[in-house]
C-alpha cells in the first residue's frame, strides 16, 4: 500500500534528516492527502472481517446471551435472591459495575472535550474512539443500575412523568439526582459523539454503495461540507465541548454522593466527589489506551493514525491522574483515620486486615505502584502492549476500589450484630455480560462508524508545518479556529 | 337443654365480662349445641373485616396457658394470650405464637389411614366409621390388661376420659409422658417434695417475690414447668421501681438462656450441685449464727470448692448474699436433677430454702395449687416408668398400644428401645395430627384435631397461685377430615359395648366435658358460675376456663428438713470420654416445634442458630483440639454416636459439651425431617433415685471429622466474636 | 388546612412532643431473649420465613431481632443484656430522604416511618442508610405452602419479591384502635391496644404507647432516667428508649 511504502522511505531517511525524524514521530507532521486518508479509514472499516473476528463475535454474543439475557431474565423472575446481596451488603457488584462503567465513560469526554478545549493536538486521531467508549460504557452502566433494582419492571416510576396518582420522584434522593445526571450525560455525550461524526459520515456516504450508502445518508443528515455547515457544526461542537465538561464532572460527583450523602462509616466523606471524578478518569484513561492498542493492532492502516506519540501522551496523562488519585486516596484515608470514629476505624482496619484485605492491597498496587513504576519511562509508556497491560491493571484496580467502597464497606456498620460478608452470585455472569456487550458494541461500531475523525486529523495536519531556520527544523502551528 | 339455647343468647353472654375485645364462646363455625338461625341474621364472624376472638388453651406444651385466638371469616389469624387467665395474664411464648403454623401446617395428617406396613410410606385412606370400628375391635378383641394408652404430658380431659375408661374396664392406666417432663425432671421434684414435705407435688417457686434467687440448673425462663409464668416472675424479681432490684445467681455447667440473665453465672463441675448447695447452706448458717443445722453439718466447704471448681471466696460471698437477704430463694431444676444424684440435689437445694425460711411465704417455695377438679398431683411418667412400659411391650403383655399427643420414638432416648419393643405389640394406633416418627411406625393413624380445632380442658399443674382449669374450644372448624380422639373413643366404646360402653355413656366429647365440669358450677370462689350446665359451659368457653379466685398454693412444712441428712456425694457419670454431655431442650423448638417453619427460623436465644443442631464447645477447648466454628465433630457415648457442627461457645465449661434437643426428626413433615440430629440418641438408660433419666449424666468422646457444615446464625460471627475482622479479639 | 407557617420545615419540632407520636420503651434488664416477640411479629405481620441457607446469609425477614454480645472471658463471661432491635421509627429518619420513589415516608399522623410496599422499586438505599440495620428485603418470593396462607392477617399486605419491609409499630392495630375510638366518639386510651411484640412479651419488657402524652405509661417509663436511645448521636431522633438496667 501507498502509505506503508511511503513510510518505509521515511524511515529509511530518518537518520539523515531531522525532518524525517519529526514526520515519523508525529502524525500532525506527517500529512497525507485527504483523499488518501479517507480511503484508508474507509478501507479499515469496510475490510472483510476475518474468521477470527466472527469467532470473537460469536463468543461475545454467547456471553451476552447467557450473562445478560438469560441470567437477567432469571433474576427478574426469581428475585435478587440469586445474587449475593444480603443484609448488611444491600448493594453489591451491580452498583460496583455501575460506577465502574460510568468511570470508563469519563475518559471519552475527558479526552475529547477537555483536550479539545485546551487544544491538545495529540487528541485528534482518537477522539472518536474515546467518545464511543463514553456512550457504550453508559449503556452498560444503565444496564447495571437496572439489574440492581428489586422491581425493575417499575423503574419508570423513577422518572418524573405526569400520572394520575400525582406521584413524583423524590428529589431529595441522591439516586434521583443520579438518574437525572446519568440520563443527561448519556444524551449529551451521544450528541457530542454524533456532531463530529457528521463530516465523517458524509465522507463514508460518498464512498460507499448499497445499504451502507443509505445508512450513512440518513445519519449524515445531508452534510455537504459547505462553509455554512462547517461554521454551524464548529459552533455546536464548541458549545458542547464546553458544556459537557461540567456535566461530566457532575455525573461522577453525583454518583459519589450516593455514597457520601449516606450516614455510613467510610462513606460520609466530603472528598468523595473529586475523588470519584479522578478515579473515573483513572480507569477511563486506562481503558482508552487498551482500546487504542487493540485498534492499532487489529485494524488496517491504524498504525499510521495511532502512533507511539499518542501512547506516550496518554501515558503521561495516566501518570498524572494516578498521582492525583493517590493524592485523593491518601487525603480521604487520612481524614477518616484521623477522625477516630470507632466505626470508621473498624472499617479501615477491616479494609486492610479483613478477609478482603488482599483486594485493598491489590488496589493500591494496580492503581499506584504499577503505573508509577512503568509510566515514568518515556520508552516504556510508548510501548503499546506494555502500557495497555498497565491500563488493564488500572481498571482491575479501580474495579477493586469500587468493590471495596460498596460491598466491603457495607459489611461494617454501626450494628455489629449484622456484619456479614458479601459473596457474589449471579452478579458474575451479569457483570461479564455487560463487559462482553461493551466489547461487542465496540466491534460492531468499528465496522459501521469511521473510528478516525479524518477531518479533524487533516485540520491538524494543515495547521502544523515544519519550518527550517538555518539548520534547525522547527514545528510551527497556525491557529485555524 | 341445648336446643333452647340460641346463638343470640350466646352473643349476649359474650358481651359480659369482655372488657376490650369481645371474646366469644364457641359459637363459631365449630359450634355445637347451638340452634342454627337463618343466614339473613348474619353473625359477626361473617362480616367482612370483622374479627372474632375465641378463648382457648395453648397445647404447645403442658403448662396450659390461656389463649385468645383472633379469627376472621373462619380462619385463625393470630394467637394472643388470654389477659384474664391467671397463669399467663395475656402473655405467650414463641411456641404459643407459632401454634397457627401447626394448625395450617402443610404436612398434617388429613384423614384416617391404615399403613400398609409399619414404617412404610404407602397408606390407605379410611373413613371414620371403619376407623371407629378398628378402635372398637382393638378394645373388644383384646383383654383389657393388654391395652395400653400412651399420652402426652398435659393433664387434660382426654387423660381423664381414658383414666375413667381404664378404671371401669381394667385396662392399663394411661401413661403420660413427654420429653419436656423428662428434661424438667418432674419426677425428681415431685419425689423430693414427697420426701421433704410428705406430699408429692410440684413445688412452686415464687421468683417474682424474691430478693435473691439461686438457681441450680433450673432453666425456668426456657421450657421448665411453666415458662411464661416463671418469666413473669423473673420480671418481678428485676422490678426495681417498687423494691430493690432482685439478684439472680445461676449454677450450671453451660450457660443457658436463663443463665444468660444471671448477675452471677457459676460454671460448676457437673455433679457437684448438691455439694455446692450444702456448702453454701453451711456457710450461710455460719453467718446467720446459731447451731449448725444437721443437714449442712457434714459438708466441708473447702472440699466443695475444690470439687466444684468454684472458689471458696466465691462460695463465701454467695453465702453472704444468701444469708443477708430477707428473701432468698433456691431453685433446683433441669440438668442438675438429671444426674445420678438428682434427688439429693433437689433435696439439698430445698434445704437451702428451709434455711431461708421462705416456705409458703411470698418469694419462697409453695406447693403448686391443684386444679379445681383435682384431688392430688399426678405427675407424668418418669423415664423409668416408661422403661417399665417398654419392658411390658417386649414381654408381649401389651397387644394394643394407643398413642396420643406424644412421639416416643423421638422423645424417648433410643437406648430405651421403644422402637424395638413396638415390634412385639400387635397393633399400634396413633392419634397423631402430624406424621411423626411414632405415627410412621403405627398400623393406623386416626388423626385428632389440632388443638385449636378441639374441645377440652387442661389442668394447670403449676405456675399460677390460683387453681386453674384451663378451657379449650374450637376456634375454627376442622380443616381436614380429622376427628376428636375423645369422640372416637366414646363412639368406639359404644360399639365395643359391655363395660366400655358403660364407662363412657356420653353422646360426644362435649357431653363428657360437661359432665366433668358440672361439679364446679356451684362452687364458691369460682371465677364463673352458672345456673345450668349450658350457661356454665358457655362461660367456661368464653373465659377460657375456670379458676378459683383464691390462692390455692400449699405451704410446705419446713420442720425437720434441717435435721435430715442428705448424701452430698458427687454424681456418677456413665460412659467413657473426656467431656460431660449436657443435652438441653431448645427454648424455641422444644420437643415438637421443629415442624413449624417460623420456630425453625427463630434464632436460638443463646447461640442465634436457626434451622439446625449444633454442639457447644468451650472456646479454649476448641482451640486446643484445633476445632473451629462449623467443624463437624463426632460424639460417641456408650449409647450411640452422632455428628454435628460445633458452635464455639464462650460460656461453657472446658470439660463440657452441650447440644439442643428438638431437631433430628426422621419424620414429622418437610420442615423437621432430616434436619439436625437428636441428642437423645446419645443418652444411655441410667436413672436417678426418683426414676428420672440421668440425661446429664453421660460422658462422651469428641473427635473432629474434618468436614464442615455452615450453621445459619442470626448473629454476625465477625461482629459478635471478632472472627474474620482481621484481629483476634 | 395547612398554612404556610406549618410547612416551614425549620419550625417543625422533631421532638417527643410531636402530636400523635408513638413510641416504645424496652427494658433490657428483664428481656430474657425468649423470641416470643419475634414470633408474634412474624405471625401478626405475615412475615415470610426464608429457610436455612438464606437465613444464615443475612436474609432473614425478622422485623425485630434480639441482639446479644459477650463480655469477658470464661469463667467470668457474661451475656450482655438482650437487646431487641426493630425499626426505631426515627423522627428524622435517614431512610426517608434517600428513597427515589417516596416509598418510605414520614407519616405526619402517627409520626412513624411508613413503608409503602407497592411504591417500592427495590433500590435498597433506605436499608443501607438505616443506622440500625432493621430493614428486611424480599430477596425472593418466599414459599408459603398451602394451607399456611390461611393464617395471613388480612390487615397486612403480603409482600412480594423486590420490596423492602420493616417494623411498622403494628400500624394496622393503631388504625383499628383509632377507628374504633372514633366511632365511639372518644380518644384512644393508653393501653387500649399494643403492638404484637409488646402483647406477647412474657416479661413485659416492651411498652408501647403515645410518647407525646406525658400521662401515658410509655412516657412515664421513658422519663424515669437512665434510658438510652441507640445511636442518638446521629440525630435521627429514634422513638424507642432502652433501659439496660443491671
Amino acid at each position: 500500500m501507498a502509505y506503508e511504502k511511503k513510510h518505509a522511505e521515511h524511515a529509511h531517511a530518518a537518520h539523515a534528516h531531522g525532518e524525517e525524524h519529526f514526520r515519523e514521530k508525529h502524525l500532525m507532521l506527517d500529512p497525507l492527502p485527504r483523499g488518501q486518508m479517507n480511503d484508508m479509514v474507509m478501507e479499515s472499516m469496510m475490510e472483510k472481517p476475518t474468521w477470527k473476528f466472527w469467532v470473537v463475535i460469536a463468543i461475545l454474543s454467547a456471553i451476552v446471551a447467557y450473562g445478560l439475557v438469560y441470567s437477567w431474565a432469571k433474576m427478574i423472575a426469581e428475585g435478587l435472591g440469586i445474587a449475593g446481596v444480603n443484609r448488611p451488603a444491600y448493594w453489591g457488584i451491580f452498583l460496583v459495575n455501575t460506577v465502574f462503567w460510568i468511570g470508563i465513560s469519563h475518559a471519552g469526554t475527558f479526552i475529547s472535550a477537555i483536550l479539545r478545549v485546551f487544544k491538545a493536538e495529540f487528541r485528534r486521531p482518537f477522539t472518536r474512539a474515546a467518545e464511543l467508549m463514553t456512550t457504550f460504557g453508559l449503556v452498560q452502566a444503565g444496564f447495571s443500575i437496572f439489574m440492581h433494582m428489586g422491581r425493575v419492571w417499575l423503574s419508570y416510576w423513577l422518572m418524573p412523568y405526569p400520572n394520575q396518582r400525582m406521584l413524583w420522584p423524590n428529589l431529595h434522593s441522591p439516586l434521583t439526582w443520579d438518574l437525572l445526571a446519568i440520563t443527561t450525560y448519556l444524551l449529551s455525550s451521544t450528541m457530542y459523539l454524533f456532531l463530529p461524526l457528521i463530516p465523517d459520515l458524509a465522507m463514508a456516504r460518498d464512498r460507499s454503495t448499497g445499504w451502507r450508502k443509505n445508512f450513512y445518508k440518513i445519519l449524515a443528515l445531508g452534510f455537504r461540507g459547505t462553509e455554512g455547515e462547517w461554521t454551524h457544526l464548529r459552533n455546536a461542537m464548541n458549545i458542547f465541548a464546553f458544556a459537557i465538561i461540567p456535566v461530566m464532572f457532575s455525573v461522577h460527583t453525583i454518583v459519589s454522593w450516593d455514597f457520601a450523602a449516606a450516614t455510613r462509616p467510610g462513606w460520609s466523606s466530603t472528598i468523595f466527589g473529586p475523588y470519584f471524578v479522578v478515579g473515573a478518569l483513572h480507569s477511563g484513561m486506562g481503558a482508552v489506551i487498551v482500546v487504542l492498542a487493540v485498534i492499532r493492532a487489529t485494524m488496517k492502516h491504524m498504525k499510521y493514525f495511532i502512533r507511539a506519540e499518542h501512547f506516550d501522551a496518554i501515558g503521561k496523562l495516566m501518570l498524572i491522574i494516578s498521582m492525583a488519585w493517590a493524592y485523593f486516596f491518601f487525603n480521604d484515608y487520612m481524614v477518616q483515620w484521623y477522625g477516630g470514629d470507632k466505626w470508621t476505624k473498624q472499617l479501615l482496619h477491616f479494609h486492610e486486615a479483613g478477609p478482603m484485605g488482599w483486594m485493598w492491597f491489590a488496589m493500591l498496587i494496580f492503581n499506584i505502584v504499577i503505573p508509577w513504576a512503568i509510566l515514568w519511562n518515556p520508552k516504556w509508556r510508548s510501548t503499546p502492549w506494555l502500557v495497555s497491560i498497565v491500563g488493564i491493571l488500572i481498571n482491575v484496580g479501580m474495579w477493586f476500589e469500587r468493590y471495596i467502597i460498596i460491598p466491603v464497606s457495607l459489611t461494617i456498620n454501626r450494628m455489629p450484630f449484622t456484619w456479614r460478608l458479601y459473596k457474589p452470585g449471579v452478579e458474575i455472569p451479569l457483570g461479564l455480560g455487560t463487559l462482553a456487550f461493551f466489547i461487542l458494541l465496540y466491534m460492531i461500531a468499528s465496522k459501521l462508524i469511521p473510528l478516525i475523525p479524518v477531518w479533524e486529523v487533516q485540520e491538524g495536519q494543515m495547521a502544523h508545518e515544519l519550518k527550517k531556520f538555518g539548520r534547525e527544523t522547527v514545528v510551527t502551528v497556525s491557529e485555524l479556529e | 337443654m341445648s336446643e333452647q339455647f340460641s346463638r343470640r343468647d350466646f352473643l349476649k353472654l359474650a358481651g359480659v365480662g369482655a372488657a376490650t375485645t369481645a371474646i366469644l364462646t364457641g359459637c363459631g363455625p365449630a359450634s355445637r349445641y347451638v340452634k342454627r338461625e337463618p343466614y339473613m341474621q348474619m353473625p359477626e364472624y361473617n362480616y367482612n373485616g370483622q374479627s372474632t376472638y375465641y378463648a382457648t388453651t395453648c397445647r404447645e406444651c403442658a403448662a396450659g396457658c390461656g389463649l385468645v385466638v383472633r379469627t376472621s371469616q373462619g380462619r385463625a389469624i393470630k394467637t394472643e394470650g388470654n389477659a384474664n387467665h391467671p397463669l399467663n395474664l395475656g402473655k405467650t411464648c414463641a411456641r404459643g405464637q407459632a401454634t397457627l403454623q401447626g394448625l395450617y401446617n402443610p404436612d398434617r395428617v388429613t384423614n384416617p389411614m391404615k399403613r400398609a406396613s409399619r414404617g412404610a410410606d404407602s397408606t390407605q385412606a379410611m373413613d371414620w366409621e371403619a376407623a371407629i370400628q378398628a378402635v372398637a375391635d382393638a378394645l373388644k378383641n383384646n383383654k383389657p390388661e393388654e391395652i395400653a394408652f400412651l399420652m402426652g404430658m398435659a393433664p387434660d380431659h382426654l387423660f381423664d376420659l381414658v383414666t375413667d375408661l381404664a378404671k371401669a374396664t381394667g385396662m392399663n392406666a394411661p401413661v403420660r409422658f413427654g420429653a419436656l417432663g423428662m428434661f424438667d425432671a418432674r419426677a425428681t421434684l415431685s419425689k423430693a417434695a414427697e420426701n421433704l414435705f410428705g406430699q408429692a407435688s410440684l413445688p412452686f417457686f415464687d421468683v417474682g417475690g424474691a430478693q435473691v434467687v439461686f438457681s441450680f440448673g433450673a432453666n425456668f425462663l426456657e421450657t421448665w414447668l411453666s415458662p411464661v409464668s416463671y418469666t413473669r416472675g423473673f420480671a418481678g424479681l428485676r422490678e426495681a421501681q417498687t423494691k430493690q432490684r432482685g439478684k439472680f445467681v445461676q449454677f450450671e455447667s453451660r450457660m443457658s438462656m436463663t443463665g444468660g440473665k444471671a448477675d452471677e453465672w457459676l460454671p460448676l463441675r457437673p455433679g457437684t450441685e448438691a455439694l455446692v448447695a450444702l456448702a453454701i447452706g453451711r456457710l450461710a448458717a455460719e453467718i446467720l449464727g446459731g447451731s449448725m443445722p444437721r443437714v449442712f453439718a457434714s459438708v466441708d466447704p473447702k472440699d466443695a470448692a475444690t470439687k466444684s471448681g468454684i472458689k471458696l471466696e466465691t462460695l463465701e460471698h454467695l453465702a453472704e448474699m444468701f444469708a443477708s437477704s430477707n428473701g432468698a430463694l433456691a431453685i433446683p431444676g433441669g440438668a442438675a436433677l438429671g444426674q445420678s444424684n438428682g434427688l439429693a440435689v433437689a433435696e439439698a437445694v430445698l434445704a437451702l430454702n428451709a434455711l431461708s425460711g421462705n416456705f409458703g411465704k411470698p418469694g419462697g417455695v409453695y406447693l403448686s395449687a391443684l386444679a379445681p377438679n383435682q384431688t392430688e398431683y399426678n405427675r407424668p411418667a418418669s423415664a423409668r416408668e416408661m422403661q417399665a412400659l417398654v419392658q411390658n411391650m417386649f414381654d408381649g403383655k401389651i397387644k394394643v398400644l394407643f398413642v396420643h399427643g406424644v412421639n416416643p420414638l423421638f422423645e424417648l432416648p433410643a437406648s430405651l428401645e421403644f422402637g424395638g419393643a413396638s415390634k412385639y405389640v400387635s397393633q399400634i394406633i396413633s392419634f397423631a395430627s402430624f406424621p411423626d416418627e411414632t405415627a410412621r411406625e403405627a398400623d393406623f393413624i386416626f388423626p385428632d384435631h389440632h388443638g385449636l380445632e378441639s374441645w377440652g380442658y387442661q389442668r394447670v399443674a403449676t405456675g399460677s397461685a390460683q387453681p386453674v382449669l384451663s378451657g379449650a374450644q374450637p376456634v375454627v372448624s376442622p380443616y381436614y377430615n380429622t376427628r376428636a380422639t375423645a369422640d372416637v373413643l366414646i363412639a368406639a366404646a359404644q360399639l365395643a359395648g359391655g363395660s366400655f360402653a358403660a364407662a363412657l355413656p356420653f353422646k360426644d366429647e362435649v357431653e363428657f366435658l360437661q359432665s366433668k365440669i358440672a361439679s364446679l358450677m356451684s362452687e364458691a370462689d369460682g371465677s364463673i358460675s352458672g345456673p345450668d350446665i349450658a350457661t356454665f359451659m358457655a362461660y367456661f368457653q368464653q373465659h377460657g376456663g375456670y379458676w378459683k379466685l383464691t390462692d390455692g398454693r400449699g405451704a410446705p412444712s419446713a420442720e425437720d428438713m434441717l435435721n435430715r441428712t442428705i448424701a452430698a456425694e458427687e454424681a456418677e457419670f456413665a460412659g467413657e470420654g473426656e467431656f460431660f454431655f449436657v443435652p438441653f431442650v431448645s427454648p424455641t423448638l422444644a420437643e415438637a416445634g421443629a415442624n413449624k417453619p417460623w420456630l425453625q427460623e427463630l434464632a436460638d436465644p443463646t447461640t442465634t442458630v436457626m434451622w439446625n443442631t449444633w454442639v457447644e464447645m468451650n472456646s479454649e477447648t476448641a482451640h486446643e483440639l484445633g476445632i473451629e466454628n462449623d467443624d463437624m465433630v463426632k460424639i460417641v457415648s456408650e449409647a450411640g454416636e452422632l455428628e454435628a457442627p460445633v458452635y464455639v461457645y464462650p460460656a461453657i465449661r472446658p470439660d463440657t459439651i452441650a447440644m439442643p434437643f428438638g431437631q433430628g426428626h426422621t419424620a414429622f413433615g418437610r420442615y423437621a425431617e432430616g434436619r439436625g440430629v437428636n441428642p437423645a440418641d446419645l443418652l444411655g438408660s441410667h436413672f436417678n433415685e426418683a426414676g428420672d433419666l440421668a440425661f446429664a449424666g453421660m460422658k462422651v468422646k469428641v473427635t473432629k471429622t474434618g468436614e464442615k457444615k455452615l450453621l445459619s446464625r442470626l448473629e454476625s460471627v465477625m461482629g459478635v466474636y471478632g472472627i474474620g475482622l482481621g484481629e483476634e479479639k | 388546612m395547612a398554612t404556610l407557617a406549618d410547612l416551614k420545615i425549620s419550625e417543625v419540632k422533631l421532638s417527643e412532643e410531636q402530636t400523635g407520636k408513638w413510641g416504645m420503651v424496652i427494658d433490657q434488664d428483664i428481656c430474657t431473649g425468649c423470641q416470643a416477640c419475634v414470633a408474634a411479629c412474624a405471625m401478626e405481620n405475615n412475615l415470610s420465613f426464608v429457610g436455612e441457607v438464606d437465613s444464615g446469609y443475612g436474609r432473614s425477614m425478622h422485623w425485630i431481632r434480639i441482639e446479644r454480645f459477650w463480655e469477658g472471658a470464661y469463667p467470668e463471661v457474661k451475656m450482655t443484656p438482650n437487646q431487641p432491635m426493630m425499626c426505631q421509627q426515627c423522627g428524622s429518619a435517614p431512610c426517608e430522604p434517600v428513597c427515589p420513589a417516596y416509598a418510605t415516608m414520614h407519616s405526619q399522623a402517627e409520626q412513624l416511618n411508613l413503608q409503602v410496599y407497592n411504591r417500592c422499586v427495590g433500590t435498597r438505599y433506605c436499608a443501607n442508610n438505616c443506622p440500625y440495620q432493621v430493614r428486611s428485603f424480599n430477596w425472593r418470593d418466599y414459599e408459603r405452602p398451602e394451607p399456611l396462607s390461611n393464617q395471613l392477617n388480612p390487615d397486612v399486605t403480603v409482600r412480594r419479591r423486590g420490596v423492602m419491609e420493616k417494623c411498622t409499630f403494628c400500624i394496622q392495630r393503631i388504625h383499628k384502635a383509632q377507628d374504633k375510638a372514633k366511632s365511639e366518639g372518644r380518644e384512644v386510651v393508653d393501653g387500649e391496644f399494643t403492638t404484637a411484640c409488646a402483647q406477647a412479651c412474657p416479661a413485659n419488657a416492651i411498652t408501647f404507647g403515645r410518647v407525646d402524652d406525658p400521662e401515658s405509661l410509655v412516657s412515664q417509663l421513658a422519663h424515669r432516667g437512665h434510658g438510652v436511645k441507640h445511636l442518638e448521636e446521629l440525630g435521627a431522633l429514634p422513638s424507642v428508649t432502652y433501659f439496660k438496667g443491671g
